[in-house]
């Protein structure tokens, strides 16, 4: 292929040649982060409200304690204080392969855990990762946006009758989502731009594209420049739905 | 002329003589990425050891130069010596007529050909035989280009990683079916994994290892040379090799 210079430096020819890696690449990333926000955010809530959990009387409480905050307490800890990054590697080369291995998986073993591994594996571990990862913060988010709800709130649903868990789905979590959305948004923003160090196992994402294309050129402007580009419209979409509902759900707030 | 003119003149005859001295005594950054045992790699003191320092070493004695190496990463290498964060690279580097558009080689120090690891028990007797099978390379090496040229460059059955060490443990854990790389390298990994073996294909061309230098950086490259026939010529060249191929040196050709 001819080189095809743009402004006289930028060879737009290299990306041309690798265009289908990128559109691909394209394609897993927006995958990839719609997944995990997805996950995240079930996964989120649910530690959420593990952390929040009290009972008033003996052996609930106790349980609530032990059983519940306490593991709830060190897995936001744990997800929160190591690198994102070392735990992707340490679920994608420790982790899965002790659980679907060929040889003797824990879970899967045999041709299936092959067919698994090689079609699914860096997708598999990055996806767990990142939604293991984004789980914990998010659930910090849940927690504050419930505890921000006055306590008033639920004593008054209570006191009319309405169950913990109604109290919870028709009066706590409609207010405090809304004010968890900007917090949400942004999680779901550097979501999206974590996902390129799953590029490190070998999924192919936007980021492994683009060092593709610098290893095999030793260019870097022109892979790294496109994938920025491509990374920040995403990010602006993104940032542009959450505006959008925001609107929709602060319609009560604007009377 | 007057008294001022003459201080000035003198002042920067002198800064141009400590200049150039300075040039002439500066130590000059070699990089390597110290994950491609044996040629570098650290050792548990952190020390970068193996064939190419050892050979580096040598040269730099008889050519009167003050080296430190630095261990950069495979991915940016050629950017960091671009843009002189380093002043040469010794990494295993092959030389190819790619590469040879952009940098300046030495004459050969090593003699090398690509080598395939599979599982003992795959029936793979050739590079053909990977049709359809997920092949692990390090992004941009001399494997990559194989793998490429071979299947296509955008082909998604070829699996990039950062470093070798990655690539094997992908291997090992059946999340690819097969790992092209350099032999030295390669035969070192497999013989590291009991459940590994290496597939020679007669069709890979003989290739070779380069100091690479900064395009038109002549003055070093000279050095260099010279550096790279002496350690030849008085047999450290054979002693080196012995020392980490536990085998008689080829003769390398001069260009």
């Amino acid at each position: 292929m001819d080189q095809l210079l743009w402004f006289g430096w930028f060879r737009a020819d290299i990306i041309v040649e690798y265009a289908v890696l990128f559109w691909r690449g394209l394609q897993m990333t927006i995958l990839v982060t719609l997944i995990c926000i997805v996950q995240g955010t079930v996964l989120g809530l649910a530690i959420g409200m593990a952390r929040l959990a009290d009972a008033r009387h003996a052996p609930a409480r106790q349980l609530c304690h032990y059983a519940l905050r306490w593991p709830a307490t060190v897995y936001v800890s744990f997800f929160r204080g190591t690198p994102l990054f070392v735990q992707i590697l340490l679920i994608h080369f420790a982790l899965l392969p002790l659980f679907i291995n060929p040889a003797d998986g824990l879970l899967i073993s045999g041709e299936t855990a092959r067919n698994l591994k090689q079609n699914y594996g860096a997708f598999m571990s990055g996806v767990a990762a990142l939604t293991l990862n984004a789980g914990a913060y998010i659930s910090e988010i849940f927690r504050a946006g419930i505890q921000s709800i006055d306590r008033g709130q639920t004593e008054a649903s209570r006191s009319l009758g309405l169950s913990f868990a109604r109290t919870m789905y028709h009066i706590v979590l409609p207010q405090a989502f809304r004010r968890m959305l900007p917090p949400l948004g942004n999680n779901a923003i550097s979501l999206l731009k974590d996902s390129s160090l799953i590029s490190a196992i070998g999924l192919a994402e936007l980021a492994y594209a683009a060092r593709t294309v610098a290893g095999a050129y030793s260019r870097y402007w022109e892979p790294y420049l496109a994938i920025s580009l491509m990374y920040w419209v995403l990010t602006l979409a993104l940032a542009y739905a959450i505006k959008k509902l925001e609107a929709r759900y602060g319609r009560g707030d604007s009377r | 002329m007057n008294l001022l003119s003459k201080i000035a003149t003198s002042i920067g005859i002198f800064t141009l003589a400590v200049g150039s001295l300075h040039a002439q005594n500066r130590e000059l950054v070699v990089g390597s990425s110290a994950t491609y045992r044996p040629f570098a790699y650290e050792n548990p003191s952190k020390e970068i050891v193996g064939y190419d320092v050892d050979i580096i070493k040598a040269v730099a004695q008889k050519s009167g130069l003050q080296i430190k190496i630095v261990n950069t990463p495979w991915t940016g290498i050629f950017a960091a010596l671009n843009n002189g964060d380093v002043d040469l690279v010794i990494s295993g580097v092959t030389i190819n007529d790619k590469r040879k558009q952009s940098y300046d080689f030495t004459m050969p120090y090593f003699e090398a050909r690509q080598l395939i690891a599979v599982q003992k028990d795959s029936p793979v007797k050739a590079l053909k035989d990977l049709a359809g099978k997920k092949i692990g390379v390090v992004t941009g090496s001399t494997g990559d280009d194989t793998a490429s040229r071979e299947f296509g460059k955008t082909n998604p059955d070829i699996r990039r990683f950062e470093s070798t060490p990655v690539v094997i443990s992908e291997l090992v854990n059946s999340g690819v079916d097969a790992a092209i790389g350099d032999n030295g390298v390669i035969a070192f990994r497999a013989q590291e994994h009991k459940q590994l073996k290496t597939v020679n294909d007669p069709s890979f061309p003989k290739e070779f290892f380069g100091i690479v230098v900064k395009q038109g950086n002549k003055a070093l490259l000279d050095k260099l040379n010279a550096g790279l026939t002496a350690v030849k010529a008085d047999g450290s060249y054979a002693q080196i090799y012995k020392k980490w191929f536990q085998a008689e040196a080829p003769v390398l050709p001069a260009q």
